[in-house]
Parts: structure tokens; C-alpha cells; sequence
């Protein structure tokens, strides 16, 4: 979580810049028919295009909104001028709790604060009703196994702060491998960058985020059997919708990861439902099926928003310009050597 | 001059007959005359598919004779001592890379440059001499870093162009790299890069992509040739057959090279049914290489580090 956000910086802030310039019009540029959304010159449903997840909404539910599903209409206006006012003060150029940005004290993370400036959203953030993102099981929340559960708190304690002995022990995205595919639509900086593009038989999403690739046949081909780190996705059409199935994922449960529900295994299974529902928006709803992480499937809904047509996502330079990796190394044997004198 | 004649000798010694493939193809011209490329729904010539090079372009884009390995140490001289009196006629492999034997040679190959030479400025041709002396420690591919433009095209792996419709991807295989070829008007590059800022337009039936940007950090092959971040590629793809596509590069760095020059190579279709880009994820492979010695303890070995 260090030299990697770094990486990307200059181009997000870019990125922020050409979007406040961008009018919210979004010219059209795909073939559009009678009957459903805009469609590619091949005849497919078109989801082409850079998005993001531009909501607030939590993955597992928040205990303040236990037994609720969804705000109500006064809670929804509340937030929504919460939103406006943030971006107005942003436009302002203020700085800080102003734009909802969190304060040092605040920060999650210890010794993370200067990454805050990836909590600016740029543009005000989409308001929606619900209260989780997780719609399945009905509580809103990720249903660990036991095991899994506990794994997960671990994780959560070494957390920026180690130890860190070998290269073995940051977290996958501190490695510059990958955050894995679980989360892909909706999480990195700012709400994670995807454009997707389609061809004849294939859909490809980029994820700006460590360059994350997914190659997506959609020929009714069956699933191969080579394990790796994104699995092996086939996906196809069911009228609008674009539904992805992936399987044959690589066991990676044994790394340390951001977000333990997101470790890919070879037990791990995901079917994904790419609708678009709007002109800017997809409805995007995954279901997590893994047995060796979860006492049963999960399901969560996500609304992708479609960023103005000029949006570009840059390349993601991580491993290249992982200084942080050997800094990390370095100082944790400064901390053992400076220990060790005292044996002697 | 000798360490080449030293080179010849070895190719006819162990029998590397240099397979010569030979660039002795017709001009891109004449064959997308007589070719007419499948066309996708809005009329494009159609590039989709997995494709991939079939050369040694990426040990050497220029010609080389076979050698015993990428790395290498110069042979020893006589020393006179009983036993010792006559000297190894060839450069033998550095101690890194000697326990892999054949496997770790270098195949003998063609020049895929126009002319055959790359025209270096003479402090250039001396920093390419030093950059091959130093494979080990100074090849990006080494370190799974991206690979760059044009070397991207001819690494020994596989890549995919996507065809959409206002954007075109490259996604090669090493390191999952993807390039976007915006077909689009796009702004220029915030800032330098690995890969490029590629710019495509149709001419005629060929896409030609113009690509710029670029950082002084990557190279063109495991001979150490290399650029600065002056590095303007001008790429040209153009169908010639059913499973052909033919691949030219015009490459200009006023700080490296005397004048522009260019490189050409068919490129192959991977015929096998189902045929996929599969992952090359090697950050993880090379992690022991560069961070092993860094910490606490090394994993190679479990034990603490000195």
C-alpha cells in the first residue's frame, strides 16, 4: 500500500482533472437499436467503456443499520447533499474532512496517512439505498468459515505491521502481484478503473490496478485445466446480460492478502452478471462459491458507473518502481540487528 | 573482429547449422495486393486472433552467430602449464547460467534489422558493448519488467489482438502486459512509460501504430541494444495470408541512433484449437532474484540472511 498507490498518482490526478472538465454529457458512440441498450457493430450488448464503483456503500453492513437492508428516502437526501457539499468544497480547492477526505487520526491504516489523497473521489460520489453490498446472506455480511474467520483477524493484525522477514510476508498487492479477481470491479484507488472492450467472441476488462487482465472467450468453449492466479473464465450472453462463470483458480490461500476474501483457491468459484441498465450505469452482481474460505456462497450487488468518454486508464508500473519492497526488507533488519547486539 | 571469427568457428564446430530462415520475403506491397484480408462488421481489416514470432530476434535483433550461453566469461588464455597449453577456441558460460548446458545456449539467427545494422552513435555502440557485458545484471526481462515496444512482439511468447471499435488491444503474455491502441482522438501521455502511448490509424489495410512516450528503461533484445526515452516507434501491421501477419517497426531516438531504422518479421497464428493466452505472472518467479538476499531470512534457504 505504499510505492504501488504512488505509481499511479500523477495520472489520477490527471484523470480527476479531465473529469471536472468533462461536461456530464456522454456522447454517444455506439450503434444503438430498437429494443435494449447501445450494441456493438457485431450485435452484442456494449459495455464498452471505462468504469467505476462510485458509491458509498460498505461491503459487509455496518452495525449502526443491523436488521436494515435500506436507507430511507431522508437518510438518502442527507447523504446526497453530504456529497454536494464535499465537491463544491473540492471545486473550492479546501482540503481534508471538507471533501470527506479521513484525518491522520482517523486513518485505518497506521502509518498510511499520506495515502489519504486516494480517498478524493474526484466527482461527488453515487447515493443508493442500500446498506450493503452484500445481498446474500440477508445480515450483509461475508460468512467466513471459522477457520477463515480467524485467518482473517490475523491478517487484519499484521497489518502494516508485520513481521516482515521475507518478501514472502506483504501482502500480495504490497508485492505488486495482484488484489485478486474477486473484488476487481469495484475496489482500488478511488473506486478502481476498468475499461472494458469487446471484440468478436471476446469481452477484456483492464483493470488500471496492477494491470489486471481478464481475457474473457465468449464461444461456449469449455473451461480449460490450467490453474492460475485469475482462474479461467468463460462467459456468455443471456439476452442483456453478460454472464461469466470462472473456475480453476491457483492456490494462493498460503500468501497474505489485502482482503482475505478475496485469496483465490482451487475450490474458489465465481458467476458474475454484467447488466447494463442505464446508459452509465451497470448492474454488476457476483456470487463467491468457496468452501476452503466460506460456510456458504455469497452474493453482492454493485452499480458501475460509466465515466465520460476521454477517461483513460494509464499503466500500472508497480513491480518496476517497488522501492517500498527492498525499504521494507532493509528496515526490518535494521529493527533485528539492532536487537541482536545485546546477546552478544 | 576475433571474438566473431571466434564465433563462426564455434557454429561450424558444433554443427548449429544457423538455420536460415532468412528474410527472404516478398514486400509487404505486392502481398497485401494480392491478399485480401477477412474484413470485421465495420469493415476493418480483421486482425483478431493469438499470434507470435518465430525468430531469435529477442537474443539478437541483429545476426548472430550460435554461442554457448547468454552470459558468458572470455576464454581463458594459454597458461602454458602441462595439461593446460592449448585455450578454449570460444567464450565459455558465466558461472550463473553454466549448469544449463545446451538449454541455456543461444541459437545462431539472421538480422531482422533493414540493412542489417543498427546505425548507434559511437558512444552508443560502446554503451550497447558494455550493456551485453553486464546481461545478467542489466536486461529487463530479467527482472519480469515490461518488455517495451517493439520487444513486446517478438518475446518467445504468445500475445492476443482484441479488436474493438474504438480501441485496439495488444495483450502479450509476459508479464500480462496490455498495450491500448487508441483509434480515437486521446490527449498525449501524462507521463513516460514502459510500454508506450500507441496511436492507431488505418492505411489502407495495414494499422499502423504510432507509439511514443516511452522511458529510457527497456531493451530491445538479450543483447543489451537499447534507446533513450527520445524512442519513437511507427509500427506497421498488415495481413499477408490467412495466418500471416507481417510486422514492420521504424525506430528513431535522435540521442542513440544516427537515423531512423527499421526492423520487419512475419508474425505466425497459433492454430491450435482453443488456443488462449495464458498467464506469465513472473513478478512471483523473480522475487527470490531480486528480494531474497534483502531480508531477515532468505526463503531459498530458510536461514538467516548475513
Amino acid at each position: 500500500m505504499k510505492a504501488r498507490y504512488l505509481a499511479a498518482g500523477a495520472a489520477l490526478v490527471l484523470l480527476v482533472a479531465v473529469m471536472v472538465v468533462a461536461t456530464g454529457s456522454l456522447p454517444s458512440r455506439t450503434v444503438a437499436t430498437n429494443g435494449g441498450g447501445p450494441r456493438t457493430p457485431w450485435g452484442d450488448p456494449d459495455l464498452q467503456g471505462v468504469w467505476r464503483y462510485e458509491a458509498a456503500i460498505a461491503l459487509e453492513r455496518p452495525a449502526e443499520f443491523k436488521g436494515r437492508e435500506f436507507l430511507t428516502d431522508e437518510e438518502v437526501a442527507a447523504r446526497a447533499r453530504v456529497e454536494e457539499e464535499q465537491a463544491s468544497s473540492r471545486l473550492a480547492g479546501l482540503e481534508g474532512a471538507a471533501v470527506g477526505r479521513r484525518s491522520v487520526a482517523e486513518s485505518p491504516i497506521r502509518g498510511n496517512e499520506y495515502n489519504s489523497f486516494w480517498q478524493d473521489h474526484g466527482r461527488p460520489r453515487k447515493i443508493y439505498k442500500q446498506t450493503s453490498l452484500i445481498v446474500d446472506p440477508r445480515d450483509g455480511q461475508i460468512p467466513f468459515t471459522p477457520e477463515a474467520e480467524k485467518a482473517d483477524a490475523r491478517a487484519a493484525a499484521r497489518y502494516g505491521v508485520g513481521p516482515f522477514e521475507s518478501y514472502l510476508d506483504p501482502d500480495t498487492g504490497e508485492r505488486c502481484l495482484t488484489d485478486g479477481v474477486t473484488a476487481l470491479m469495484w475496489q482500488g484507488p478511488n473506486g478502481g478503473h476498468n475499461r472494458i472492450v469487446q471484440s468478436p467472441g471476446f469481452v477484456t476488462i483492464l483493470h488500471e490496478e496492477y494491470r489486471d487482465r481478464r481475457i474473457i472467450p465468449l464461444e461456449g468453449r469449455p473451461h480449460g485445466n490450467i490453474r492460475q492466479w485469475f482462474g479461467d473464465a468463460v462467459g456468455r450472453w443471456e439476452g442483456e446480460t453478460l454472464v461469466v462463470e470462472t473456475t480453476n483458480f491457483i492456490d494462493r490461500t498460503n500468501y497474505e492478502w489485502a482482503n482475505l476474501w478475496t485469496r483465490p483457491s482451487p475450490t474458489l468459484r465465481l458467476v458474475e452478471r454484467f447488466t447494463r441498465s442505464g446508459a452509465d450505469v451497470i448492474d454488476y452482481r457476483i456470487t463467491v462459491e468457496d468452501p476452503a474460505t466460506f460456510a456458504r456462497p455469497w452474493t453482492a450487488e454493485i452499480p458501475i458507473s460509466r465515466l465520460p468518454d476521454d477517461t483513460q486508464i494509464y499503466e500500472y508500473a508497480c513491480h518496476e518502481g517497488n522501492y517500498a519492497m527492498a525499504n521494507l526488507l532493509a528496515g526490518a533488519r535494521a529493527d533485528a540487528a539492532k536487537a541482536k547486539p545485546a546477546a552478544k | 573482429m576475433r571474438r566473431g571469427a571466434r564465433n563462426a568457428l564455434l557454429a561450424v564446430a558444433i554443427g548449429a547449422v544457423g538455420v536460415a530462415v532468412g528474410m527472404h520475403m516478398p514486400s509487404v506491397s505486392s502481398q497485401s495486393q494480392a491478399y485480401q484480408p477477412p474484413r470485421t462488421a465495420d469493415g476493418k481489416p480483421d486482425l483478431n486472433g493469438i499470434w507470435q514470432a518465430l525468430n531469435t530476434a529477442n537474443y539478437d535483433i541483429e545476426a548472430h552467430a550460435a554461442r554457448p550461453a547468454m552470459a558468458l566469461i572470455p576464454a581463458p588464455a594459454r597458461s602454458g602449464i602441462p595439461g593446460l597449453t592449448r585455450a578454449t577456441p570460444v567464450d565459455l558460460p558465466a558461472e550463473p547460467v553454466r549448469s544449463l548446458g545446451a538449454v541455456g545456449g543461444v541459437p545462431a539467427g539472421e538480422s531482422v534489422v533493414e540493412g542489417g545494422e543498427i546505425p548507434y552513435q559511437p558512444w552508443a555502440a560502446a554503451r550497447k558493448k558494455e550493456n551485453s557485458e553486464h546481461w545478467l545484471e542489466r536486461d529487463p526481462e530479467i527482472k519480469c519488467f515490461m518488455p517495451g515496444v517493439p520487444r513486446a512482439t517478438y518475446m518467445p511468447y504468445p500475445f492476443q489482438i482484441l479488436q474493438g471499435t474504438s480501441k485496439i488491444l495488444i495483450a502479450y503474455e509476459f508479464a500480462g502486459t496490455t498495450r491500448t491502441i487508441h483509434l480515437d482522438e486521446v490527449g498525449d501521455s501524462p507521463s513516460e512509460t514502459w510500454m508506450g502511448w500507441s496511436r492507431g490509424r488505418w492505411d489502407g489495410d495495414t494499422l499502423v501504430v504510432d507509439v511514443n512516450s516511452f522511458n529510457d528503461q527497456t531493451w530491445f533484445d538479450r543483447a543489451g541494444n537499447f534507446h533513450s526515452e527520445a524512442l519513437h516507434v511507427v509500427e506497421r501491421y498488415t495481413r499477408i495470408s490467412p495466418d500471416h501477419l507481417m510486422y514492420e517497426a521504424t525506430i528513431e531516438d535522435p540521442k542513440v541512433f544516427t537515423r531512423p531504422w527499421k526492423i520487419r518479421m512475419p508474425l505466425y497464428r497459433r492454430l491450435e484449437e482453443g488456443k488462449r493466452i495464458l498467464e506469465y505472472k513472473c513478478v512471483e518467479f523473480v522475487e527470490q532474484l531480486m528480494y531474497g538476499h534483502l531480508g531477515v531470512i532468505d526463503p531459498a534457504t530458510g536461514r538467516p540472511n548475513p
